[in-house]
């Protein structure tokens, strides 16, 4: 079992403060440490009152759209004419993220408290925490921590369920995470409707991801103007991040930083950059449905929702994926593109034929048969299937190709000229 | 519908009792669907066509409507497998740290030869998945229900060895 | 916001329609066809397809109209660039897989893969030399086939199945590009309303047993008609070959059977074809029945109708048209007059998502129109009296069982070897419903009109026709 590091120096440590401390596990470790006091602290104000605190604190979505929490929470209908619903996203299927689960094996009171204070806030009655069906250690983890948060009666009249996924990346789309707790095939809704107006079961329904929730505890009981100082660059992006790096770094791991740090930093000094010998060649900053960065703009990057976009790229689910020299682009692309045309929950025309076509033609190219109109191809198909779609999935498929296409065509042309050895994909 | 003379339920007796408390926390009985489908799975190692009909049944849906959502999750077998059932993650993120390799070598020591097919002895169904959410601790593996991180080549023989 | 309607631009055109509209059908008024496949005004919106991608002026993506509802001064332009390149991407994506089959596939013809492609399409595919997914011919049931290769997955027959017919048997299983429309290995197609999902696949992948292979499209005329199978009255098209009926089709009418016929209704047609009809007017001489011409068959009745009094008993089918029945009443109004029918029953079958639509028990299209003229259902009396009556007319009940001592007169379309009315004085035949125009009255009471879609064979006449012929020679007034 992979145990966190213990925090570097640079890190600005708070929901990770107790990650690899069992101890920190058990409701009594819990409360010994402080837990459930922000709870008890928001069930004596007013729903709105704490959603104003949240609000103000600048706490934005983690799991990668970036919305800002506080105003979705406000989105609830104001009077409560119709049972409300609150879901936690801990489908965490992004490649390159890792955040999540660790939060619920270290901290799972912490997310149960977030959930609890959420659900408060946004008069919810239930709330359902889904998590993705892999996460066996987490499950079992959340599954005793809730038993024991229910037998000490924490929560009130807030009823709280785990649910569990069964295999789907697209199940972390929150209009699809809702179908499938309905007990449905996991696909995305059309918006409108939007979850706060009609949402799980039809009713008014807000989804947040498991670290934006951790954070709540947080700002409840150190205030909003605590969390707002933790900014090092643009105000508008607030508070700590675990980014989860992983790939060709020498210690990967979750490490967090407070909004605004330097990726440069992040990479070298916290993770000890590529093995001895290697040099960093790209980075995707966010998961891979975001654009892939070339070492420069990696270098240049401030780690906030609107640093990463100056460099071309999003911020995403945090989930910081290393390429040094060594890595064939290529290669990795197509893997990318197989892992969405996998995932494609086959509703829309562009991403079902779409993602699988891109896959076959990143093959091809792989295999020594690609032709030079190849790269056009797949440019155009890519913007075909960008912006046209009920999810973002396609979208996504379309990110690395086309950032791939941009920035590393050396490689591709490397293929199509047969300078590379022609790699046969199974 | 065609009964089979010899088809034992899943659901009776004690994993009844379970349905009714999965059954408590939602509002109606076509959300139970998922978790009724593992307690099927954990109690008969997969999901048969006779299976899916039974879970319709014992929530009011129809059979074609329960294959519907089976065959959208990738977790949820429809074929029997070996005793162990190995996901091994080889997206990006891993496939750049070894999870090929990773792959391979768990091919050849447990027997198992290609990917989703299972081993002659029974013992072993390896298959290739996509992330499994442990990217910095690669290469993940899961063995039926035990998640097991930074797994190498050199680490398998003794793997497979302990699991056999 | 004049008169609560709500007014946009679509296509430059000014469009007034009711709060709440879809742009897809609002678009309809400005005489714009967007085009679609997922959508279908009878189906719950899935916008799934993607194909109705239009520009919306203000809105940073496009939009799908199917999901779109109207907003006062919306404006919109399905033929913008953008929804142009859109439209031609996904009918690129959609060909991809597609198996080039037109020459073979039933659907050719009013096939709607191969009318968009026709206008929007691009001339030649990228996809190259790669394989197209293969997955075999699947019976689904009695009557329908599905060809998931060439399926595009628009899902329209899962949601017909589960929100209209409310019986989930088709699914879509798998996903991305191995997705296809599945059944339950221990499920069949069998509802008696599944055959709609023929009509409403778009394509030529979910297909009729009956209809394979029997025609082109393009070789068919089309009538209006209405269903003879019940007495719901849904509106239908009869589709002829070279003057045989060989395919039924719902029409739609949001009345009644809104776009939607039973699977009872879609295969009752055969009958129509027949080639036993009587095709000439037969006269009982010298002991047995001779063809002869109009003239000499009119003589003959007239003659039998001035030379009787007394009682007149009409025993007629539920099929006729309203405009026959008047007819013989009105032929017949110089006697003690008694008219009866009877209804063949059997089990009602709902279409459940629809209020007010399912397959009747009473499986004739006129009972009531018959009811509404004064004929009563008490058939075994009017047989009775039948019996004693000086004159006894049957329209068009081959299998009637009449005896009587007076003089019968049958009207019909075919006549059985041992049939009791072989023993009529005068046998006149008449068209079927496919050869002649008509009304009938459904059970809500809904007159309706039905036309004509074949030649009737022979010398066969609409009844109506004969028997309006027949009383205006006699001189009777027209029943008000």
């Amino acid at each position: 079992m992979g145990y966190p590091h213990k925090s570097h120096p640079k890190e600005t440590v708070v929901l990770s403060q107790y990650f690899g401390d069992a101890d920190a596990r058990t409701i009594k470790g819990w409360t010994k440490r402080g837990g459930y006091e922000a709870l008890a602290q928001a069930l004596k104000m007013d729903p709105v009152a704490v959603t104003d605190v949240v609000k103000e604190s600048g706490l934005r979505g983690r799991g990668g759209a970036g919305f800002p929490t506080g105003l979705k929470w406000s989105f609830m209908p104001k009077e409560k004419k119709k049972a409300h619903y609150l879901c936690v996203n801990a489908d965490e299927s992004e490649p390159g993220t890792f955040k999540d689960r660790e939060i619920m094996r270290w901290t799972p009171h912490a997310l149960l408290e977030g959930t609890a204070i959420a659900a408060y806030a946004i008069r919810a009655e239930v709330a359902y925490i889904y998590i993705r069906g892999e996460f066996t250690e987490p499950w079992t983890i959340m599954e005793r921590a809730l038993a024991e948060a229910n037998a000490a009666d924490v929560f009130g009249d807030i009823k709280i369920h785990l649910h569990r996924g069964a295999g789907a990346y697209i199940c972390g789309e929150e209009t699809a995470l809702m179908n499938s707790i309905e007990g449905k095939r996991g696909n995305p809704r059309i918006k409108p409707p939007f979850p706060a107006a009609a949402g799980l079961f039809g009713l008014p329904t807000t989804i947040n991801n498991v670290e934006t929730l951790a954070a709540v505890p947080h700002i409840i009981k150190r205030g909003a103007a605590w969390y707002k100082g933790l900014c090092l660059s643009n105000p508008k992006s607030t508070g700590t991040k675990l980014f989860s790096v992983c790939g060709h770094v020498q210690r990967p791991g979750n490490y967090e930083v407070t909004m605004g740090f330097p990726l440069k930093d992040l990479l070298y000094d916290m993770c000890g950059g590529p093995p001895a010998g290697r040099t960093l060649k790209a980075c995707i900053p966010g998961g891979s449905s975001v654009p892939i960065l070339t070492r420069e703009e990696t270098e240049a990057t401030l780690l906030d929702y609107e640093g990463v976009v100056a460099q071309g790229s999003m911020l995403g689910s945090g989930g910081v994926i290393v390429f040094d020299d060594s890595a064939d682009m290529v290669y990795q692309i197509m893997r990318l593109a197989r892992f969405y045309a996998h995932e494609s929950c086959a509703q829309c025309t562009q991403c079902r034929e779409g993602t699988a076509w891109t896959t076959k033609i990143m093959e091809r190219i792989l295999a020594g048969q690609g032709k030079t109109k190849d790269l056009d191809l797949l440019l155009d198909l890519s913007e075909n299937m960008t912006g046209k779609t009920i999810c973002v999935l396609s979208d996504s498929c379309a990110a690395p190709i086309v950032s791939g296409i941009k920035k590393f065509r050396g490689e591709f042309e490397a293929y199509l000229a047969g300078k590379r050895q022609p790699v046969m994909v199974g | 519908m065609t009964v089979q003379e010899d088809y034992q339920p899943v659901f009776s007796g004690k994993v009844l009792e379970e349905l009714q408390t999965v059954l408590q926390r939602y509002p109606n009985k076509q959300a139970a669907l998922l978790p009724t489908l593992w307690l099927a799975q954990r109690e008969h190692g997969w999901i048969s066509d006779r299976i899916m009909a039974e879970v319709a049944e014992v929530l009011g849906l129809t059979p074609a409507y329960v294959k519907g959502v089976v065959t959208f999750y990738t977790m949820y077998h429809q074929h029997p497998v070996g005793k162990n059932f190995v996901q091994v993650c080889t997206t990006s993120p891993c496939n750049i740290c070894g999870a090929e390799e990773v792959l391979k070598s768990l091919l050849e020591h447990s027997g198992a030869g290609d990917a989703g097919a299972t081993s002659p002895d029974g013992k072993w169904t390896i298959v290739e998945v996509e992330c499994l959410g442990a990217c910095g601790f690669a290469t993940p593996i899961l063995i039926n229900d035990d998640f097991i991180e930074s797994v190498t080549p050199d680490k398998v023989a003794e793997l497979v060895r302990k699991y056999r | 916001m004049a008169d609560g309607l709500i007014n946009l631009t679509i296509d430059g055109a000014p469009v007034s329609v009711p709060p709440g509209t879809l742009v897809i059908e609002a678009a309809k008024q400005a005489g714009v066809l967007v085009p679609h496949y997922c959508y279908h005004p009878g189906l719950p919106v899935a916008g799934v397809c993607r194909m109705c991608l239009v520009e919306i002026e203000k809105a940073p993506k496009l939009q799908i109209a199917c999901a779109t509802t109207v907003i006062e001064g919306m404006v919109v332009k399905t033929q913008a660039p953008a929804a142009k390149d859109a439209r031609r991407s996904v009918l690129e994506f959609l060909l991809i897989n597609h198996p080039l089959d037109c020459p073979i596939c039933d659907q050719a013809g009013e096939c709607e893969l191969q009318d968009f492609v026709f206008q929007e399409g691009q001339r030649g595919t990228r996809y190259g030399e790669f394989a197209k997914r293969f997955n075999p011919v699947e019976d689904f049931g009695p009557d329908v086939l599905y060809v998931p290769n060439r399926c595009i997955l628009c899902t329209r027959c899962v949601r017909f199945m589960e929100d209209v017919a409310q019986e989930p048997v088709l699914n879509v299983s798998e996903r991305g590009d191995r997705a296809f429309i599945g059944i339950h290995p221990e499920a069949r197609l069998d509802h008696p309303w599944a055959g709609n999902v023929v009509d409403l696949c778009p394509v030529g992948s979910l297909l009729s047993k009956d209809f394979l292979h029997k025609a082109r499209a393009w070789e068919l005329d089309k009538t209006a008609s209405i269903c003879t199978g019940c007495s719901q009255g849904c509106n239908i098209t009869l589709d002829t070959r070279d003057e045989v009926v060989v395919r039924v089709r719902p029409r739609p009418n949001l009345d009644i059977n809104r776009y939607f016929i039973c699977d009872h209704g879609r295969m009752h047609y055969r009958w129509m074809n027949r080639g036993d009809r009587i095709e000439a007017p037969l006269v009982k001489k010298d002991g047995g029945l001779h063809a002869t011409d109009w003239d000499e068959a009119f003589a003959r009745v007239l003659a039998i109708l001035r030379g009787a009094s007394g009682k007149a008993v009409a025993l007629v089918s539920p099929g006729a048209s309203s405009e026959a029945l008047v007819a013989a009443k009105r032929l017949l109004s110089g006697f003690n007059w008694t008219g009866a029918f009877q209804v063949v029953m059997g089990e009602e079958a709902p279409l459940a998502g629809i209020p007010n639509l399912a397959l009747r028990a009473e499986r004739a299209p006129n009972a009531k129109g018959a009811e509404q003229l004064g004929y009563t259902r008490d058939y075994a009396q009017a047989l009775a009296t039948a019996k004693s009556a000086a004159v006894v007319l049957v329209l068009d009940e081959p299998d009637c069982a009449v005896e009587t001592d007076g003089a019968l007169i049958y009207i019909g379309t075919v006549l059985g070897e041992d049939a009791a009315c072989r023993r009529a004085d005068v046998i006149l035949p008449i068209a079927n419903v496919a050869e002649e125009e008509g009304t009938f009255v459904n059970r809500d009471g809904r007159e309706q009109r039905y036309f004509q879609a074949k030649p009737a064979p022979g010398m066969a006449q609409p009844a109506a026709w004969v028997l309006e012929q027949l009383a205006q020679t006699m001189g009777l007034a027209a029943v008000p």
